[in-house]
């Protein structure tokens, strides 16, 4: 299992089109995907999970990824979250 | 009788049409018991519902015109991966076999426990995906009851102009459906600002107004009925004033549109006869096709970013299909391809996410060519990329975030040991590919006599350029006053940049939001610019403008400008612009 913790910097934090490409994107990979807020920790690959953290810009979240692909995985996560999931702002 | 309704203004626009009740039928979800036997068959009935849920979507979303509606597109991809989220289909199998009931009813009362989860968010937005969660689950519920309710708009008529349809709610999807019959304005008496109905209407352009209560009861089919979709208003049966001031706003949006329409395949010259190159910043094909459409003179701006958010860095050649196809499209007209300019690295097993996320502040951090001349591999893979699509068409390489020579120069090594490895296969590529940067750090604006010597273009990236020279982030609402192009240092700054270029002999391309917003196209146009790259639907807006500037006079009163600083402080330079063309 490798994790790593990265900021929401959008500017509509984990809203419902940035959580779709988040899923999408966790979902490509095999490895169990875990995403966390302070306490709360849903699946990576549940729209519903990932809604329900209500992580707005500037949250701090953890990632963790665990399986055969767990490093491409979470390298690609990461760089979607940094990268505004590809918004344009 | 006149009748005035208010309700949450979501999606600004005047509609002046008849009344149309949309109905829907409610489904009754019952409960009852399954023998063990049946466990089974009901959870396949179960994953075909859902199945079939699912074609629906993935058909509307194939229906949906790209051009206009990506974010419908994108909401009902929401709704795919509900549909198969593990909190719904698996609770719901689980349900069924634990305590041996219909799907109908398992599936509700998953829908129960997952709503509770939702009402209790702080947040509003949040909350409101509760929403989202219902309708979904009524499609699979829908589809569960064969036919009925599952084709929800039998009623609505194939064409619906001059028709403001009335509901209780709207799906996304049936929200598509009636754009695509013209629907003029819709009303509905659930929904708030944060619903996807408000989300999809206002990106549509179609006028709304949402949470009207009692507005099916209240208005009677074939009402005359006027929206104001700013406000949040319906009036129903208005009185001739209302009716008649409405219908003269109406007329001139409309004149302004068909004066917008008129400038197609219009020269982008100004009044005193200087001709002005308009680009497009596009990269997805529905908007390379809108650039064609509205007479881009070239892609300004191509982002390759999209090719690597998408999963793993594609290969050599996964890009170069990309860049052909978009070339193909274009036939003939000049492509400018960014090279990666991404903020984290997804394939260099070099790169520590630790050492990253320290960054405090990603937009002074590793990115863009930064990141790049980091990552060779991944750089050299897409400029052999860049390099054979020059083969196939006119292209152009933009290097971003440029901030000194010795980053130049490295490309250029680069780039000479990409072609040597074409060379080596015999692969074609145009020998004199242009090299061109981006300027968005200050310091190599003010250094652009040294930087330009050793590119062949530049193009100018407003958006940082502006946060980074005035210190404010353009995100940040609070900050939107200091975030201004009129800033004396700002102009100085583009002023600087297109004088030691045109000494140089080296174009100038502004490819920032500033491009594209007609109220500073005459600023940059008196400034010297002459190629502007923007969000193709801004073309034809900037395009009337240029054709409305007498540029002489624009630079006369620039240059006033720019040598007193009494007027500097007192005057705004937009004002000062836009009398000097009304004077003359």
């Amino acid at each position: 299992m490798i994790s790593s913790n990265v900021k929401i910097i959008n500017k509509l934090g984990l809203h419902a089109r940035a959580a779709t490409r988040l899923v999408n994107c966790a979902s490509e990979y095999v490895s169990e995907i875990i995403v966390k807020k302070g306490a709360r920790s849903v699946n990576g690959k549940s729209i519903m999970g990932v809604l329900t953290l209500a992580a707005a810009t500037g949250t701090e979240l953890t990632i963790e990824a665990n399986g055969a692909d767990e490093k491409r995985a979470l390298q690609a996560v990461i760089a979607l979250i940094m990268n505004r999931f590809g918004e344009d702002e | 009788m006149s009748l005035t309704l208010k309700g949450h203004a979501v999606a600004p626009g005047i509609a002046i049409g008849r009344v149309h009740l949309a109905e829907r039928n409610e489904l009754d979800i019952g409960e009852y018991r399954i023998g063990q036997d049946d466990v089974e068959s009901e959870i396949q009935r179960y994953r075909n519902a859902v199945d079939a849920a699912r074609d629906q979507l993935l058909e509307l979303a194939e229906r949906i015109d790209p051009e206009v509606a990506v974010p419908a597109v994108e909401i009902i991809q929401s709704h795919v991966l509900m549909l198969g989220d593990s909190k719904i289909r698996k609770s719901t199998e689980e349900h069924i076999q634990q305590e041996l009931c219909n799907a109908e009813w398992a599936l509700q009362s998953q829908l129960e426990k997952v709503l509770i989860e939702f009402r209790s968010m702080d947040d509003e937005y949040i909350r409101t995906r509760g929403e989202d969660v219902t309708q979904v689950v009524r499609l699979i519920q829908s589809k569960l009851s064969d036919e009925a309710a599952s084709k929800p708009f039998d009623n609505i008529p194939d064409r619906l102009a001059d028709t403001l349809v009335i509901a209780m709610e709207l799906t996304p999807g049936e929200l598509a459906i009636l754009h695509e019959r013209g629907v003029a304005g819709i009303v509905t008496e659930h929904g708030g600002p944060h619903s996807h109905t408000a989300i999809l209407a206002s990106s549509l352009g179609i006028p709304a107004v949402l949470g009207v209560h009692g507005a099916r009861s209240l208005l009677k089919e074939d009402h005359t009925l006027v929206l104001d979709g700013g406000l949040g208003i319906i009036f129903a049966d208005p009185d001739s004033a209302t009716l008649e001031h409405y219908q003269d706003v109406q007329r001139e949006a409309e004149h302004f549109r068909q004066s917008l329409e008129s400038m197609r395949g219009r020269p982008a010259t100004s009044r005193d006869g200087e001709s002005v190159s308009l680009q497009a910043n596009a990269e997805l094909s529905r908007e390379l096709q809108q650039a064609i459409d509205y007479d881009a003179k070239g892609i300004g701006l191509y982002r390759t970013e999209f090719l690597y958010l998408r999963g793993a860095p594609p290969d050599e050649e996964a890009q170069l299909a990309e860049y052909r196809s978009a070339i193909e499209m274009l036939n003939g007209i000049p492509l400018t391809i960014r090279t990666l300019d991404l903020g984290a690295d997804k394939s260099s097993d070099a790169l520590d996410f630790s050492q990253l996320r320290r960054s405090a502040n990603p937009a002074l951090g590793l990115r863009a060519i930064r990141l790049c001349l980091r990552d060779t591999d991944l750089f050299k893979t897409q400029l052999r990329a860049i390099l054979r699509a020059s083969a196939e068409g006119p292209v152009r390489c933009l290097i971003p975030m440029i901030t000194n020579v010795q980053e130049i120069q490295r490309v250029h090594e680069l780039l000479a040991e990409a072609k040597k490895e074409l060379n080596e296969r015999n692969q074609h590529y145009d020998h004199d590919l242009q090299l061109g940067g981006m300027i968005e750090v200050p310091a190599a604006a003010l250094a652009i006599d040294q930087l330009g010597r050793y590119l062949d273009f530049i193009s100018v990236g407003t958006n940082d350029l502006l946060q980074y020279a005035l210190a404010a982030d353009r995100g940040e609402e609070l900050l939107a006053d200091l975030y201004d192009l009129q800033h004396p240092g700002v102009v100085f700054l583009l002023k600087h940049i297109l004088k030691q270029a045109d000494k140089l002999g080296i174009p100038v391309a502004v490819c920032g939001e500033a491009a594209g917003d007609p109220r500073y196209t005459r600023l940059l146009l008196a400034l010297g610019l002459r190629e502007f790259s923007m969000h193709p639907a801004r073309l034809l807006e900037v395009k009337q403008i240029v054709r409305n500037t007498h540029l002489a006079e624009a630079r006369k009163a620039i240059r006033e400008w720019l040598n007193d600083p009494v007027l500097q402080a007192e005057t705004s330079l937009l004002q000062l612009l836009d009398q000097a063309q009304s004077s003359h």
